[in-house]
């Protein structure tokens, strides 16, 4: 039996949910009630209605507005309109919950994975032009011939003008003294310790429950992760201005660990500057 | 087994309906938009706890039935 509820005005408002609600109980009622559909039809309110306590507490105003049906089941066939809705609240004001999940209906989204939002590099192809001047940069540390390809078509600038990159980073680059060099590294490394920036589409991927608490998490890690990357706008200026000076400056600090002070200097003030925007 | 066949074992038993289809009939007649409060979700989540052991016994009982050596029956039934 299907009823296509949202297209017929005299079934919509509290009286097409009554009927959804009399429909969903009258498949309920013909439906053979083992013990084990029945474990699993609990399972479901339980989870349902997690879901629209998470929708009270975290859209209040939304939830007081709602008109999604309950009962009605929505675009994600296993969650009813008004779950639909949070999904799509998430992804609207929280992060891109849907990014994944976007084209298949029969999807559910009680464990999720997150789209990284890093460039995985050993899987994909990099497009510099697209990319922050800085972390193009960077990628001569991890692939030197594309990456100075590109510089050099960018800046007239090759390996030869610079001393030879070491193998491995010296260990200090890991530091988090919070010089932008390091935060650069550690964001080209997935070494950041924000899901965002680490996962790849290179590696499995994480899953996260739907519970507040991960969207929380996840919200403010997602704010993080879009920060990390504004982050790089001053370095790109440096660059952009100095093409040579900066490239140099990079290579010394991979090799060494260490900044010349001059440099410490002038990014620590495009911080401050960065911060208080 | 002090010497009970499994039919015996098997009716002696007290019959009861799992938990968690008396749950599911009381949620069904519940409106969803009343939300549940913590107290019913811990008592949910109790019910669903012991129909799932229900259903696990069960399902090991099965197993165990299936496993056992067939023996004839001293009565015939009808039409056998």
């Amino acid at each position: 039996m299907s009823v296509l509820l949202t297209r017929r005005p005299f079934l919509s408002g509290r009286f097409g949910e009554r009927l959804s609600r009399s429909l969903e109980y009258l498949r309920f009622k013909a439906r053979s009630q083992n013990a084990i559909a029945a474990h699993n039809y609990v399972s479901a309110v339980i989870s349902e209605q997690q879901k629209y306590a998470i929708y009270r507490e975290m859209f209040p105003k939304e939830w007081e507005r709602s008109t999604a049906s309950f009962y009605t089941r929505g675009y994600y066939q296993k969650y009813s309109e008004r779950i639909n809705e949070l999904f799509h609240m998430v992804n609207k004001k929280c992060f891109p919950l849907l990014e994944y999940w976007y084209d298949d209906p029969d999807n559910e989204l009680d464990n999720f994975a997150i789209g990284p939002m890093n460039i995985g590099l050993c899987c994909e192809e990099i497009d510099f032009e697209s990319i922050h001047i800085s972390y193009a940069a960077a990628v001569v540390f991890y692939y030197p011939d594309d990456a100075w390809d590109f510089l050099n078509y960018r800046f007239q600038v090759s390996a030869d003008d610079f001393p030879a990159i070491n193998s491995s980073p010296h260990p200090n680059v890991w530091e988090r003294d919070g010089n932008l060099l390091g935060h650069l590294l550690r964001l080209i490394d997935h070494s950041t310790g924000n899901p965002w920036l680490d996962n790849s589409c290179c590696q499995p991927a994480d899953w996260f429950q739907f519970d507040r608490e991960t969207i929380e998490d996840l919200s403010k890690e997602y704010n993080d992760a879009l920060a990390a990357y504004e982050k790089l706008k001053p370095l790109d200026e440096l660059i952009e201005a100095d093409p040579r000076k900066m490239l140099s400056a990079l290579i010394d600090f991979w090799n060494t660990g260490k900044l010349a002070d001059d440099l410490r200097l002038i990014l620590t003030k495009v911080e401050d500057l960065n911060d208080k925007e | 087994m002090n010497g009970e066949s499994p039919l015996e074992i098997l009716t002696r038993e007290t019959e009861q309906i799992n938990p968690a289809i008396l749950l599911a009939e009381e949620f069904m007649r519940r409106d969803a938009a009343d939300l549940l409060s913590a107290e019913e979700i811990k008592r949910a989540d109790e019910i669903l706890r012991i129909g799932e052991m229900e259903i696990e016994m069960l399902q090991r009982h099965l197993a165990a039935f299936v496993r056992l050596p067939a023996s004839p029956s001293v009565r015939i039934p009808t039409g056998f």
